[in-house]
């Protein structure tokens, strides 16, 4: 089997489940060893660690609240220590606190903005250390929530858009180094976790799309994978918009497949 | 200082309540604690006593009490081991 990434390690924040999880699994089918950061649920983090052992690549879980500094640092300890290297860093790993603007406290701020923007600061000094004269690649995962408003979401598509400007200014920074740094965001994204929200809603959501299904995880980490292949080295500080086409639609128009409400 | 008053002294900092307002049978809820309060709580008794507290396990919980049981049943889980 033809493995791109052979002999790399990549690291998933947030790989245990979801959108990580897909990603985690994409990177080892393509011969990458995978460190998967976990936060609140080790089960989930071992049981992928082992589909992705059963690939035939090496896989390791490190449990780590990305929003503490010190538990960033620990983790890093780890990875410097067992491997002394570091291809690739997904920042995927996001929390949140769901409150109308006015409701969004001090403390809900600080908790999205920890976990969802500073880690990407944070683990990006230490990767870039760990990157030295490897061609290192890091993407991280936004949403269409930092350019467009969601119910609830100020909190969180407040952190993603301070998540896609900093991929702008590390992109800048880390090319030097030989780093390339993107960011994808994407709309509403069939994980298990949002299939249990949207029963009943699947329809619609499929007909606001026009690419006529939803986006899946595997979508998001076909991208991934390309971000930190050697095809996409010109592409530098970008976030790549996965959506089916959904945020180009004028709103209240008829498409093919629907009407985008 | 008994466990179950350290877990108490964390709750009602993070939580902001009086101390005395925390009891055994009571609840998150009854005390007005939002969801990110219940995860600082799990943050910092897992520091505290370090152990772990999976989501889990977490969701468990009917009451104080049980969170009380399962902290110290883990605290003298790891100091046997
Ligand atoms: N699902 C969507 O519709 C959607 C749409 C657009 C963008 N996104 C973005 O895609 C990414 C993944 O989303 P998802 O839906 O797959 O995630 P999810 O189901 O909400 O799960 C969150 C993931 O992040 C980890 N995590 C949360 N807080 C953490 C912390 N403090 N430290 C370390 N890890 C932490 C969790 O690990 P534990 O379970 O171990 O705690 C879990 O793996 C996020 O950045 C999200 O904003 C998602």
């Amino acid at each position: 089997m033809n493995q791109p990434f052979k002999g790399k390690l990549s690291l998933v924040t947030g790989g245990g489940r979801g959108i990580g999880k897909a990603i985690a699994l994409k990177l080892a089918s393509q011969g990458s060893d995978v460190i998967i950061n976990f936060f609140r649920h080790r089960d989930t983090a071992e049981k992928t660690a082992k589909e992705i052992q059963d690939i035939g690549v090496k896989a390791k879980i490190i449990r780590a609240n990305v929003g503490d500094p010190a538990k960033i640092d620990e983790m890093f300890d780890v990875i410097s220590n067992d491997f002394g290297y570091l291809d690739i860093l997904i920042s995927n790993a996001a929390s949140g606190v769901g409150r109308p603007v006015l409701d969004v406290d001090v403390k809900a701020w600080d908790w999205t903005m920890d976990i969802n923007a500073r880690a990407l600061l944070l683990c990006a000094q230490r990767a870039a250390r760990l990157m030295e004269g490897r061609s290192g690649k890091i993407v991280s995962i936004s949403s269409l929530g930092s350019f467009l408003v969601w119910p609830t979401y100020a909190a969180v598509g407040v952190s993603k858009a301070a998540l896609e400007a900093l991929t702008r200014y590390l992109a800048i920074e880390l090319a030097p180094k030989g780093i390339c740094v993107n960011a994808i965001a994407a709309s509403a994204v069939l994980t298990d976790a949002l299939k249990f929200y949207i029963k009943g809603q699947e329809a619609a959501h499929q007909q606001a799309t026009p690419a006529g299904r939803m986006v899946t995880p595997e979508d998001i980490a076909n991208v991934v994978f390309f971000l930190c292949s050697e095809d996409a080295f010109m592409i530098r500080g970008q976030t790549i918009i996965i959506d089916g086409g959904a945020s180009v639609m004028a709103p209240f128009v008829s498409t093919p497949g629907g009407v985008n409400q | 200082m008994s466990i179950e008053e350290q877990i108490k002294d964390i709750v009602a900092e993070i939580v902001r309540v009086d101390k005395g307002i925390i009891r055994r049978e009571g609840t998150f809820k009854d005390i007005n604690a939002d969801s990110l309060d219940v995860v600082q709580v799990l943050l910092r008794t897992e520091e505290t006593f370090d152990i772990e507290i999976p989501d889990e396990d977490a969701e468990q919980f009917q009451n104080f009490g049980d969170f009380v049981d399962y902290v110290e049943h883990h605290v003298a889980e790891k100091e046997k081991a």
